[in-house]
């Protein structure tokens, strides 16, 4: 295994493997499936946000043409509740529980029928009688009950109130973020499939195997009997991280009619049904000396959370590692409202940075420091709360290389002093720490006859790449060609693996790809172990390495032979070997490093018509070492769009006196199209991360962090308002 | 109200039976098995649901079936000729333009649409004549660099 552990930080930038599928409309998504005697199913949602449903009169829908059932409360047998979740906490309330309405958007009936259009005309037909009582709603409310700390992640160190109080120069500001929608093009889909006791669900999700333990609990099945199959996904973003209650429902829903039942959401439904960005304030209040150096953080993060549901949110959970600060407070809070549960959506916890980011550019103003220099001046180079050191860190190397691509030494400190014709020019920066984890992963990598190898998990591919680094992955570990290797994913019946989401996934899996193929280099010997006719008889693990098809000795290429003939002589079709990764980092000695990165931006405003265009941005990213470099630059790229929109455009909007969500549509939710998008410069730099076996940290999300208050610091530096909420609109530009 | 009718796709005369109020993209993926067309809104604001009808770009979520009758559609499915991919979809593979492929067959029928309309002048033009292709995972720079790419090949060719 020599290669993975080099000193290589770029992996080749090979084509995605799954390529020919996607661009010839062959890679099924689960909205694809279909089967003999498949029948459709509609979602009713509730059209108030608080009360009680009188009675509900389903006759007409009944009657309705093609119409095989109307699924109420009334008549839906009791569903057992969902498991605890690992990194998630409980799972979302089971449907049709009770007559009670939490949110507007709740679903209280699902109606099949023989096809969509009889299902969707049907489901107009039931009619529902409720009694509604004023819903709580909005983040200021005081009759909302808050929830402390209810995660138990708040961080303390020195005495931040103390440090507060005598610090030279003391920072207090508020910031608030809209609610966000996570919006993937695929439209979540389920369709359900009964065989006796055994449920087959093709299900958009992001985690098969807590899927499958869902709907096993749910319905009280084993969990052998459940099969979550989802090899291809239209993105989630972590919409998909949970099993919401429409997949309950439609696994219902093909039990009580005895057919396969497909459910696909609409697009308003999108947004009232897997989850949403919650909405944030915090109030941020830094102590600095007047040299620049950090005393104290007080950070409280707020947001909002469903009226019965949980969510784990942590605004602030990056605010005690980012910089050497020798006194932190951080507080979590939520707020429980009448609207739908919201969930995690790319990068949860970024909207801390945002505050954070602003807040040491505005410090930069007071100062009189180049707003680099100061990151620079509180530089974190052990954990700050630990004091360990870090697995890896190269945040000061992403500040050097991305500063020298932007250009940041052009920028003349002067407010509104970088004009070009009727724009003000701004460049603004922000530098970004970042969680990652390493979470359990299992694997199964086997080898063939014919030379190919197949790896399996249940891990999933929402157009990360992980089919393609789990196929160079094993190629490289296994000596062999990626044209060789075969990646099995997206089925739960597989080992398991943890969900694609907390930029996990391609860490976990690879380390357990590692694990793996050492097994079964072992594996192969022990198999040899007798055979006189072979060259490498006797010889132990570490004695041997793979290239070219073949194992041979590591002093001497010479002596090996392929796994073909091994396996020929042997008359075996195949060898087989697990592996696992299971980290603990109490005892390493070191602080498990997520991604850095620094994100420097360059804005453009019209001075009279208060336009905003972001002319570039440069992303200088430590991500550990990067697997396929093509890959991990459109992911980077990816979510630095998104964050373009989250600061730009997006905003979900609850209307305040009903709890609707008023534009639940993408007329009227506006994400970035492709005219939006300015030029995206991505570098990545540092080196393999020591407590990854595979030297890589996560990617997933770092690339939408920083980027909004990297905008909102170039707006000030161009115009000198200081935006504190996101989206910046025009309005507050003008 | 059930209708029997026939739509030519891809070169081949397909006959469907389908409701009065069936979408093009509905009776293609439910009813003709070509599930290559994707629904990300049903609502004509995606372009995930773009295929070429008489060889100009629509949006099949808004167009019915019915009227679909005797007009030449073509879905992603029916782009690559003997095995051999459309210069569009080998581009998209070398510049990644694309993530999750969910949005990745409406762009594709797209910048097929834009190349004929002689609308790939510059990296401006194909911005914004692919700006009605929604794509979330944000893989526009590649998309627009694999357009620009067949754009200037398509040129040096003629
Ligand atoms: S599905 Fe037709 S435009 Fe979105
Ligand atoms: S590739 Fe996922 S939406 Fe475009």
């Amino acid at each position: 295994m020599t290669v993975v552990t080099a000193n290589k930080l770029l992996g080749d930038p090979v084509d995605r493997v799954d390529g020919p599928l996607k661009v010839t409309g062959a890679a099924p998504y689960p909205s694809d499936v279909t089967y003999p005697g498949l029948v459709h199913a509609v979602l009713v949602q509730s059209t108030i946000a608080a009360g009680t449903i009188r009675s509900i009169d389903a006759a007409d829908a009944e009657a309705a043409p093609g119409v095989l059932a109307v699924i109420t409360h009334e008549n839906a047998p009791a569903l057992a509740e969902g498991p605890m979740t690992p990194l998630l906490g409980p799972a979302p309330p089971s449907p049709l529980k009770d007559n009670r309405i939490l949110h507007h958007g709740q679903h209280v009936a699902i109606v099949v029928a023989e096809t969509l259009e009889q299902a969707t005309a049907a489901a107009r037909l039931v009619r529902i009688d409720y009694e509604e009582t004023a819903p709580v709603l909005g983040i200021d409310n005081p009759e909302a009950a808050v929830l402390r700390n209810p995660w138990g992640l708040e961080t303390q160190r020195g005495d931040a109130a103390a440090a507060l109080a005598s610090a030279e120069v003391v920072y207090d500001e508020t910031f608030a973020i809209a609610a966000g929608t996570n919006n993937p093009l695929g439209l979540f889909a389920t369709v359900a499939r009964w065989e006796g006791d055994r449920l087959i669900v093709h299900e958009s999700t992001q985690w098969p195997t807590m899927a499958r333990q869902t709907l096993a609990t749910v319905f009280n099945v084993p969990e052998n009997d459940v099969q979550v199959l989802v090899p291809y996904l239209g993105g989630g973003f972590g919409a998909g991280l949970r099993t919401w209650p429409h997949a309950i429902l439609t696994a219902l829903a093909a039990r009580l009619v005895d057919r396969p039942v497909k459910l696909v959401l609409t697009r308003p439904q999108m947004f009232t049904s897997v989850g949403h960005r919650a909405e944030t304030t915090q109030r941020l209040r830094l102590g600095a000396t007047r040299a620049g150096r950090l005393v104290a953080i007080d950070h409280v993060g707020t947001s909002t959370l469903g009226a019965e549901a949980a969510n784990m949110e942590f605004i602030s959970i990056e605010t005690g590692a980012a910089y050497a600060c020798p006194n932190v407070a951080t507080h979590d809070r939520q707020v429980r409202l009448n609207i739908p549960s919201p969930g995690w959506m790319r990068g949860p916890g970024s909207e801390g940075n945002f505050a954070i980011e602003s807040a040491l550019d505005e410090l930069s103003y007071t100062l009189g420091i180049d707003p680099l220099e100061l990151r620079l001046r509180n530089y974190a180079e052990v954990h700050p709360q630990s004091g360990l050191p870090w697995s890896s860190k190269a945040l000061r190397e992403c500040y050097r290389v991305g500063a020298e691509r932007f250009g940041w030494t052009r920028r003349t400190p002067e407010i509104g002093s970088m004009r070009e014709g009727n724009w003000l020019v701004g460049y603004g920066m922000a530098g970004v720490t970042f969680g990652g984890a390493q979470l359990p992963c299992q694997v199964r990598v086997s080898i063939r006859r014919d030379g190919s190898a197949h790896v399996r998990s249940a891990a999933t591919d929402i157009g990360t790449g992980t089919y393609t680094v789990a196929t160079q992955l094993a190629a490289e570990l296994l000596g062999l060609d990626i044209g060789q290797v075969r990646v099995e994913i997206g089925d739960s019946d597989l080992a398991p693996a943890p969900p694609s989401g907390g930029s996990s996934l391609a860490t976990s899996l690879g380390g357990a790809i590692r694990d793996a193929a050492g097994n079964l280099l072992r594996a192969f010997l022990n198999v040899l172990a007798e055979d006189h006719r072979s060259p490498l008889q006797g010889r132990r693990r570490d004695d041997v390495t793979a290239a070219d098809g073949r194992i041979h000795l590591v002093d001497d290429p010479s002596v090996g032979e392929t796994y073909s003939d091994i396996l020929a002589r042997h008359e075996l079709d195949e060898l087989a070997a697990d592996g696992e990764i299971n980290p603990q980092a109490d005892g390493a000695g070191m602080a498990p490093s997520g991604p850095f990165a620094a994100r420097f931006a360059e804005v453009r405003i019209d001075a009279e018509l208060g336009l905003l265009r972001v002319a570039r941005i440069v992303s200088a990213v430590d991500a550990g070492r990067i697997l396929n470099e093509k890959l991990a630059r459109s992911q980077i790229i990816g979510a630095t769009v998104m964050g373009i929109g989250m600061t730009m455009l997006e905003e979900t909007i609850f209307d305040p006196g009903s709890g609707r969500i008023a534009n639940a549509t993408f007329g009227d939710y506006l994400i970035p199209v492709n005219a939006d998008v300015p030029d995206l410069d991505v570098v990545f730099v540092g080196e393999p991360d020591r407590f990854s076996p595979i030297g890589s940290k996560g990617l997933g999300e770092v690339g939408i962090v920083g980027v909004s208050a990297a905008i909102a610091n170039a707006v000030y530096h161009a115009t000198g308002r200081r935006i504190r909420s996101l989206p910046i609109t025009i309005d507050q530009l003008l | 109200m059930d209708i029997v009718s026939t739509l030519r796709v891809n070169r081949t005369e397909r006959p469907f039976t389908a409701d009065t109020r069936t979408t093009l993209l509905d009776a293609l993926r439910e009813q003709l098995d070509l599930t290559g067309t994707k629904k990300g809104c049903d609502q004509g604001a995606c372009g995930a649901c773009t295929v070429l009808l008489d060889g100009k770009r629509v949006l099949s979520c808004l167009s019915l079936a019915a009227q679909c009758e005797g007009r030449e559609v073509t879905t992603i499915e029916g782009l690559a000729r003997d095995g051999k991919l459309h210069p569009v979809q080998a581009a998209f593979i070398r510049h990644d333009g694309f993530q999750c492929g969910y949005c990745t067959p409406g762009q594709i029928m797209s910048a097929v649409a834009l190349l004929k309309e002689g609308r790939a002048g510059s990296d401006e033009e194909i911005r914004e004549f692919m700006s009605g292709n929604l794509c979330r995972c944000g893989a526009y720079p590649n998309i627009v660099a694999a357009i620009r790419e067949v754009a200037r090949l398509g040129s040096e060719s003629q």
